[in-house]
């Protein structure tokens, strides 16, 4: 069965001259494959949630000394944190590509009386950020700089 | 707890596109080193030793940086899962799931600031 949408969400910003039924989630909503893509992009959150905890943990086990971060890295070995990472590392490539596509698409057309680069160049420099910071943070926690 | 919900929308949604922007720039390095690449012993010996991981960890940036990756993927999640409670299981327990997202995000913030400033 159908269900009644979000009203807040879906409601217009004044009210129209004709009168019309409230808005309707149809039951096959999520086969659609826009709305699979969509829903498989909100449902990265969980998975964010959790790397947020988990880097909580990372932070607390630095704070706690050498014993509580050998444990910490062992523990991460175990077969589930492994696929967990990942899981998590598909999901931050999969929310950057889709991400730095619709960002450029929803920039003002002006800030005050400057304009954001052509769509083209800001999405090249989010990739050029992301590969910068990327390969930074290899450098130095894989351990190349600083020695 | 809605109305609450919708007052405080402009500082989650700041939160919520920092968590996808820097977060997401952040994660792959993050991920492919601490999480994957030290325990698959993929990276040179005493890359991330507690001597050295404490040494970057414990400089201004090293904190700030590691505020950056416990935070924000923390109100990214939270926004995102949210919208897939409201998506999946319509919006009457939209409040109850969004504050309860948005409390875990909250506390795991604090809690991550009292670490950074304790390491």
């Amino acid at each position: 069965m159908a269900r009644p949408a979000d009203p807040h969400a879906m409601q217009p910003s004044r009210p129209g001259r004709t009168r019309t039924a409230p808005p309707q989630v149809p039951d096959d909503f999520w086969t659609r494959p826009r709305m699979r893509t969509y829903l498989l992009f909100d449902a990265t959150g969980i998975v964010y949630l959790l790397v947020g905890l988990v880097a909580l943990r990372v932070a607390w086990a630095l704070r706690d000394g050498k014993a509580a971060w050998d444990a910490l890295l062992a523990s991460f070995a175990h077969p589930a944190y492994l696929a967990f990472h990942g899981l998590a590392l598909v999901c931050a490539l999969f929310v950057g590509v889709r991400f730095f596509r619709l960002f450029p698409k929803a920039q003002p057309a002006h800030i005050g009386p400057a304009k954001p680069p052509p769509r083209p160049v800001l999405h090249a420099m989010l990739y050029a950020a992301w590969i910068g910071i990327t390969l930074v943070l290899l450098a130095i926690l894989g351990g190349v700089w600083p020695k | 707890m809605r109305a609450l919900l919708l007052r405080l929308e402009p500082i989650i949604w700041l939160l919520f596109g920092a968590g996808i922007l820097v977060g997401t720039l952040l994660l792959p390095g993050y991920l492919l080193t601490v999480a994957l690449g030290a325990p698959l012993h993929l990276l040179p010996d005493g890359a991330l030793s507690f001597e050295r991981a404490h040494m970057l960890g414990s400089s201004l940036v090293g904190r700030v940086v590691l505020l950056a990756l416990i935070a924000l993927p923390l109100w990214k999640g939270a926004h995102h899962t949210r919208a897939l409670a409201v998506d999946t299981l319509g919006h009457h327990s939209d409040g109850l799931v969004g504050s309860l997202l948005y409390a875990v995000a909250a506390i795991g913030s604090v809690l991550g600031i009292v670490a950074i400033l304790s390491i």
